[in-house]
Formats: structure tokens, C-alpha cells, sequence
């Protein structure tokens, strides 16, 4: 999907400034990213105390792969494709070191599942700052780590579905029907909770 | 069974107003059907209520996190100008070596073709090459790789 004009400006404007390590630019994409960066690996690891490091990692991954980032499309799913693809490295090389501790457990796609059935505290429970956002934590939880990526990435991250197709690897309409299928099991959450359809 | 179904299709196109473009018409068929449907109206309410508390997640960021990325990329950075630095450096060295002995020996070449109206011997243009061209040459190439060495790291 082309980008607007503005927006296919800005995404050059990004492109060369890795191609040339410009810092000025470097340092603009950290100031408009870090802080969404470290929230969407929060959410697809987990754990609070991995974050930095993979962030950190991330950007390091940005600086050195920066001339493959054409300009062609949003620089947001750039960078969540590289942190994904790291956040699983990490996983798998630990899965492997420790495969006696059933720590980890993984679903569909590869997706790290950490929270449920560990002993970290819900990521989703932490980030909850309404009495509406604390019904869906629980919810959130025991969803499939997909659903939840897509959700969160559709509504948090407001990437367009294609984007989050780039970023997962997975068709955009297989995006669509988990979005829809997450949709439908957070919305029982409050339909159990009295609000009925009144169907 | 009918209003059943005609429930669900409202309601897939609601979920798809959501998550997906709609058309004006879509949209506007969508508000004219929830007038006279309260079923289809709580669940538009509902999916948005979802879809709001989804955004009230909130993320605090470790302080100086930017601080500290910015401060690692801008090092990372450095050290990779440094070795860019050094690889057109060694590059530079390279080339400037195989154009010396490329050169010498074409130098050579043309040196023997004098030997007979000059009256040289063999040994005297192979000293004259080394002495004059081969070795002025190399030794050219290598102040490349010493010269920039004070300043490598600061580009």
C-alpha cells in the first residue's frame, strides 16, 4: 500500500538518515519510538526486566541493518518486525539452555508464552490503569499470544492490517480473523460481566 | 432466524467498521440499522468499550531509557565509522599496492626495450626499477595506512 505524500517523505527523510547513520535523525526515532518499542516487547515477552536490553538490542539491529529500511513503507513495522525476531531469538536461545525447567512455553507461530502458568505477574495487569482495562487483563492473559499480538498491534500500535501482516509474516486476512476472534472473547469478558447483547 | 442472521451481519460489519476502511454507505447503514436494533447497538457499544480499555493499558518507560539508547547508538555508531575508516583505508592500501607492482613491472617492460640502444645490462634496469619505481611507490602506499591512522575514529 503506497504511503500519502507526507508520509512517504518522512519515511525517505528516516531511510537516509539510517543510510548514513545521520545521529540527529538516530535520535529523533528514539525519542518517537523507544517508549512504544519497550511497550509492544513488554507485551509480547512479558517480563518488565528484558525489555531494555532488547530494545537496546533492537536499535543496535536498526543502526547496522539501516540500508535495507527503503522508505517505501512506515518505518513502525520496520522496527517491530526486528524487535519480534529478536524477542524470539532470545526465547529460543533460552528454551534451549533451560529446556529441564519448564520456564517457557510456547503456541502457535513461535510466539513466546511466558505469563501464563510462570510466575511473572501479568504484564497486562500492571498496564491496567481502568476498571475496564483490569477486566480485560485477565482476559488478555489467557488469550493465544497471536490474538493478543494482533490486538494490541491493530489498537495499541494503530498499525494497519498489511502492517501487522509485514510484521507477524502472516496473511492479512489471517490478521483479520484474529482480530476479530480476540475482539469477540475480550467482549465476553463484559457480557459475563452483565453488559448482555440482548440477543 | 431471520433477524438472527440479519443480527450477524450487522455485527460482522460493525466488528469490520473497527478494524478495518468501511465505505460512508457501510457506515451510514450501520447507524440508520442500530436506531431500531438494540441488539446490534450494545454490541456496537460493547466492541468500542473493548477496544477502549485495550488503550488504557498503560506503559511507564524506564527513566534515561532514551538516554541510555541514545547514548549506546551514538557510541555504536562511532565505532563504526571507525571501522569504516580502517576498511577504506586497507582498501586504499590494497589498490594502491597492485597499481605499484602492476605499474613496475609495465615499467619494466618498456626499460628492457632500452637496454640495447643504452647499452644497460639486465641486472642494471631491474636496479633502476627497484630503486627509482618499486620501492618509491610502495613506500607511497604505505604512508596511506599510516597517515590517516591519527585521525581514525574522529570522522
Amino acid at each position: 500500500m503506497p504511503l500519502p505524500g507526507s508520509a512517504e517523505a518522512e519515511a525517505q527523510r528516516i531511510a537516509r538518515g539510517l543510510r548514513y547513520k545521520d545521529l540527529a535523525v538516530i535520535n529523533e526515532l528514539i525519542e518517537w519510538y523507544q517508549h512504544r518499542l519497550a511497550r509492544y516487547l513488554f507485551y509480547v515477552t512479558g517480563r518488565r526486566e528484558n525489555v531494555e536490553d532488547l530494545a537496546q538490542e533492537t536499535w543496535l539491529r536498526v543502526l547496522e541493518r539501516g540500508t535495507q529500511f527503503d522508505g517505501r513503507s512506515r518505518f513502525e513495522p520496520w522496527l517491530f518486525s526486528i524487535a519480534r525476531n529478536l524477542a524470539f531469538d532470545q526465547f529460543r536461545k533460552r528454551r534451549a539452555i533451560s529446556l529441564d525447567t519448564q520456564d517457557d512455553t510456547e503456541s502457535h507461530d513461535g510466539i513466546p508464552q511466558e505469563t501464563a502458568a510462570t510466575n511473572h505477574p501479568s504484564p497486562f495487569l500492571m498496564a491496567a490503569r481502568s476498571e475496564d482495562a483490569t477486566r480485560l487483563a485477565a482476559a488478555m492473559d489467557l488469550l493465544e499470544p497471536i490474538y493478543r499480538e494482533a490486538l494490541l498491534l491493530r489498537f495499541q500500535e494503530e498499525l494497519s492490517l498489511q502492517e501487522i501482516a509485514d510484521v507477524t509474516g502472516a496473511p492479512a486476512t489471517t490478521i483479520s480473523s484474529r482480530i476479530y476472534r480476540g475482539l469477540a472473547a475480550l467482549r465476553s469478558t463484559f457480557q459475563e460481566g452483565g453488559d448482555s447483547l440482548g440477543v | 432466524m431471520i433477524r438472527l442472521e440479519c443480527d450477524q451481519r450487522f455485527r460482522e460489519l460493525i466488528d469490520r467498521s473497527f478494524v478495518e476502511e468501511v465505505s460512508e454507505g457501510e457506515r451510514r447503514l450501520i447507524h440508520d440499522h442500530i436506531r431500531d436494533c438494540d441488539g446490534c447497538k450494545r454490541y456496537l457499544e460493547l466492541t468500542a468499550r473493548t477496544i477502549r480499555g485495550l488503550r488504557e493499558f498503560t506503559f511507564i518507560s524506564e527513566p534515561d531509557s532514551n538516554a541510555r539508547v541514545s547514548a549506546l547508538l551514538a557510541h555504536h555508531t562511532g565505532t563504526m565509522r571507525q571501522h569504516h575508516v580502517q576498511f577504506k583505508v586497507w582498501a586504499a592500501f590494497a589498490m594502491a599496492l597492485s597499481m605499484s607492482i602492476v605499474g613496475s613491472a609495465l615499467v619494466y617492460q618498456v626499460a628492457k626495450l632500452l637496454t640495447v640502444p643504452m647499452r644497460f645490462d639486465t641486472a642494471q634496469v631491474q636496479a633502476g626499477v627497484l630503486v627509482f619505481w618499486l620501492l618509491p611507490s610502495f613506500c607511497s602506499a604505505l604512508r596511506l595506512l599510516a597517515a590517516p591512522g591519527e585521525n581514525r575514529g574522529t570522522a
